[in-house]
Order: structure tokens, then sequence, then C-alpha cells
């Protein structure tokens, strides 16, 4: 089961810490990397909206300073993506994830819109409790196990307690619940296609990582 | 690799075709021809093209490609027999790509279909119940180590019914005019293809043929094994015209309901395969 992502392409050494590609990690981390890059050259679409009382419809405009945070925190977010997309070390993923999870906030948050806001907040609840169980999850590996390299975890020398294993996927499942929160905020018109899709895009992938994480492991 | 690449796309989108014919005679409607959906595929390509004034330029044009991208990976990953885990990956990253679709333009209707994409995420849990099945039984996620374990011990689909159950269910949830195909329903115009016209849409169009055939021919690998390649797309077109039949018979739910029903039968699945884990 050592490579259900694929045979390893590269291994990029860190001191202990390990980077390694396989094909899924690859092809995860390259799109993370192409929807950056579009972030990066993008400008939001501007939205249509019906004014009431009469026929008539107006598209809405991102100001200047609300497109520089949402781009910035959408190209954070796409990075630290990337980052917990490749690496071979528990804790850094968890640390990457919870990463990701507060660039999401930011992201739905820029808006200023009050029920749009409203779902930020609530978004922003659900991921720091998310990140409670995540940390503990990488605490109980490397104290049942004395490492948090993926690699040698998966050569199956020291079994994960499968609560740790239990406590990563919620830890996960919590930082990853920004598309439900960011399609609230689009119900009520939040404009900027780019950003908003780094939310769902980042919370797809840390799921995907996640799942061969823990079969990895 | 070009070779393939445009079969799959020609047959896939033969397929869809099937699909809309089998529907219609199940309708009492004569209903296209089944080459329709090449047909459309080939006059979106010399239609006028351009990129609605309020769109966000890159993204519209940028998640075509995308789109093609991926679908194309996925090909090339299962022809190579790779890992079920990259497809299934590239499978749940389409949402992005219907997401990316519906909001670039501007339109609600796009938006909204894109928003209903991401709703509807619970259609992706069976995924990973089948994912586990199959984890459980082979000990390997390779296609080809998958291929290889049922020619000594039988069919999957024999062994592991639900998890072929769950994965025909996710099937259905992207075949369109389906019970979940709430994505792009009527009240939505076209959902979130809805502004994406000419070359654009023929590129979705690609995307469609090739999403088709690969999804038909990971399901036959992963759950009945190696067969001659003529007897897969027999298998392929008996799969569609039975995802047809489910089709044509279900009325469209409504999106709550839609969304609900996705999370029992994945609710219904984590269950099977925690049992299934335990027995093992």
């Amino acid at each position: 089961m050592n490579e259900i992502g694929g045979a390893p392409l590269f291994f990029l050494e860190f001191g202990d810490i390990v980077i390694y590609f396989t094909p899924f990690t690859l092809a995860l981390f390259l799109l993370a990397l192409v929807f950056s890059v579009f972030v990066l050259v993008s400008r939001p679409e501007r939205q249509l909206e019906i004014a009431f009382g009469g026929d008539a419809y107006y598209a809405k405009e991102i100001s200047l300073s609300e497109l520089r945070f949402r781009r910035f925190m959408s190209i954070a977010c796409g990075l630290a993506c990337m980052g917990a997309m490749v690496t071979g070390d528990v804790f850094d993923f968890t640390l990457f994830v919870s990463l990701v999870g507060i660039c999401n906030v930011g992201i739905v948050a820029a808006v200023r819109s009050r029920h749009v806001q409203n779902a930020a907040y609530q978004y922003g609840l659900v991921a720091l409790a998310g990140t409670v169980p995540m940390f503990a999850a990488a605490g109980m590996v490397a104290a049942t196990t004395g490492t948090l390299s993926m690699l040698e975890l998966a050569k199956g020398t020291a079994t994960v307690p499968v609560a740790a294993r239990a406590l990563l996927v919620l830890g996960v499942m919590g930082e990853g619940m920004a598309p439900f929160y960011a399609a609230k905020a689009e119900m009520f018109r939040a404009p900027g296609a780019p950003y908003v899709i780094m939310c769902s895009l980042s919370s797809l992938l840390i799921f995907l990582r996640v799942t061969e994480v823990i079969l990895l492991i | 690799m070009i070779t393939e690449l445009l079969f799959a796309t020609f047959f896939g989108l033969l397929l869809l075709g099937i699909h809309r014919k089998v529907i219609a005679r199940i309708q009492r409607r004569p209903g296209p021809p089944i080459w329709q959906e090449i047909l459309h595929m080939l006059k979106f390509s010399f239609k006028t093209t351009w990129v609605p004034a309020t769109a966000s330029t890159a993204l519209f044009v940028g998640v075509v490609l995308v789109a093609i991208g991926i679908w194309t990976a996925a090909l090339l990953v299962i022809l190579s027999g790779g890992s079920l885990l990259v497809i299934f990956a590239i499978y749940m990253l389409h949402k992005i790509v219907e997401h990316g679709f519906g909001l670039s333009s501007g339109s609600p209707y796009g938006k909204f279909g894109g928003v209903r994409s991401v709703i509807s995420a619970a259609s992706e849990i069976p995924l990973f119940v089948t994912v586990a099945a199959i984890a459980i039984f082979t000990k390997s996620l390779m296609i080809s180590d998958i291929v290889a374990y049922q020619e000594f011990q039988g069919p999957l689909l024999f062994t592991i019914p639900l998890a072929a159950v769950a994965m025909y269910v996710v099937l259905l949830s992207k075949m369109p005019f389906g019970p979940f195909s709430i994505v792009e329903s009527k009240e939505l115009v076209s959902g979130y293809k809805t502004e994406h016209f000419g070359v654009w849409r023929a590129g979705l169009e690609v995307c469609n043929g090739l999403k088709t055939y690969v999804l038909l021919l990971t399901f036959i690998l992963v759950f009945i094994g190696s067969l001659p390649f003529w007897m897969i797309l027999i298998a392929m077109i008996l799969i569609t015209v039975s995802l047809s039949f489910t089709c044509a018979l279900s009325p469209m739910l409504s999106p709550y309901d839609s969304v609900t029903i996705q999370t029992l039968i994945a609710g219904l699945m984590v269950a099977y395969v925690a049992i299934l884990g335990v027995m093992s």
C-alpha cells in the first residue's frame, strides 16, 4: 500500500523533512499552482444584479482595496495548499492545512456585506475548532511512533493509533468546510470568482491529500 | 496517445447521444440522432466566439483548458494502469471546473449552477467508499493491480456489490437529465455552462465526452476486470443504457432533496465499508 498515489517521482530533502512527488501529489500540486496563477492574472467578474423596482440591471464592481486583499489571501491560500500537497511530514501537513483555513476565512470575510461576513464568522469558528483535533492528531502520531515522517510511517514499523487518524480527518473536515460557507456567501451574490474558487479548490485538495495520508500511514 | 484521445472523445460523445436517444424513446419522443452530441461539438467549434464583458476573462477561458487537461490526464492514467486515487481526485476536481465555469461569467444562472455544484459535494463521498472497499480487498490502488487481482479472484462486482452500487450512483450523478443533475437544470437555463458558447462550449463538450468514457472505463476495469476491447465498448453501451433508463424514469430532484438523498446514500456506504473493514 506504500504506492497508493503511484510510484514516487522525486524526493526533495530538507534534513529530516522530505517533500515528495508522486503522480497523485504532483497532479494536486499542479492544479493548486494553475489556479494560483489564475488568481494572480484574473480580474474578478462583474456580477449582474437586477435593480429592484424597475426593469434595469447593473454590474457589481469590486473596490481596489478589497480586490488586493482577497487576491493576497487567495495566493497565500494557493501557496499553503501547494505545501500541503507535497509535504511528507504530518506536522507540516497540519500546519499548511490550518493556514489554508485561515486564508479561506480571509477570502470570504473581505466582502463588505453583513450576510457574507456572518458566513465568514461561522466558518471561522468551525475552522478554529478544526485545528484542535488536527494538531492533537500530529501530537499523538509523534508520541506513539516517535516520528512524523510519512515515508517512515508508511514502512509500517510503528502503528499509528486509529484515534490519531480519526482526529486528523476530523480536523481536516473542519478546515475543509469552507466551500459550504463560501457558497452560502455567494447566495447573497458575493462577487469575485477567482478568489472564491480558491476556497473550493483548497478544501477539495486537502480532503484528497488527507485520504492519501490516512491510507499511507 | 492522440488516437486514443480522439477515440475516447468521440465514443464518449456517442454514448451521450445514445443516452439522449434512449431517454427520448422511453418518453415516446423520436429524440435526436445518436451522433447529435458529436455534431454539437463540431458545430460549436466553428461558431462565433467571444468573452462576455462582465466575465473574469482569464478564468472564463482557462477553466475550459483545465477541464480538457484533467480528463486527458485521467485517460492517460487509466491507460497506463496508474493509481485509482488519481482518477478519483480528477473526478472530484471536476466539481471545481463546474464551479469555475459557473462563477467566471458574472451571470446569475451560471453562478447558481456553480453554487449547486458545491452544495452537492455529498455525491463524492461514495467515491471514497469505493476506494476504501477496493483497498481492503486488493491491498493496492493501482488499476493494473486491481485488474490482475480480478483475473485470479473473480470480478469485484460480486465480491463487493454495494461498492459497485456506490460507483454506479457516482456515474448517475454525473449523467445529464438524471435525478441529481441539479447543476444544469432548466430553471437555471443551462446552469453552470449557460454563458460558455462557441469554442468554449465545444471544449466543454470534449471534456464531457472524455469524462463519460473515462468514468465508464474505470467502472468496467475496477469491477469487472480485463475484457477484450470490443466487449469493453459493448459493456459501456449497456451501462449507459441502464443509466438512461434510470434517468428517464426518475424525476429531477429539487436541490434540497438531491443533497439529502446523496447524503443518505453516502452514510449507508460509509457504514458498509466500516462493516467490511471490521470483518476483514
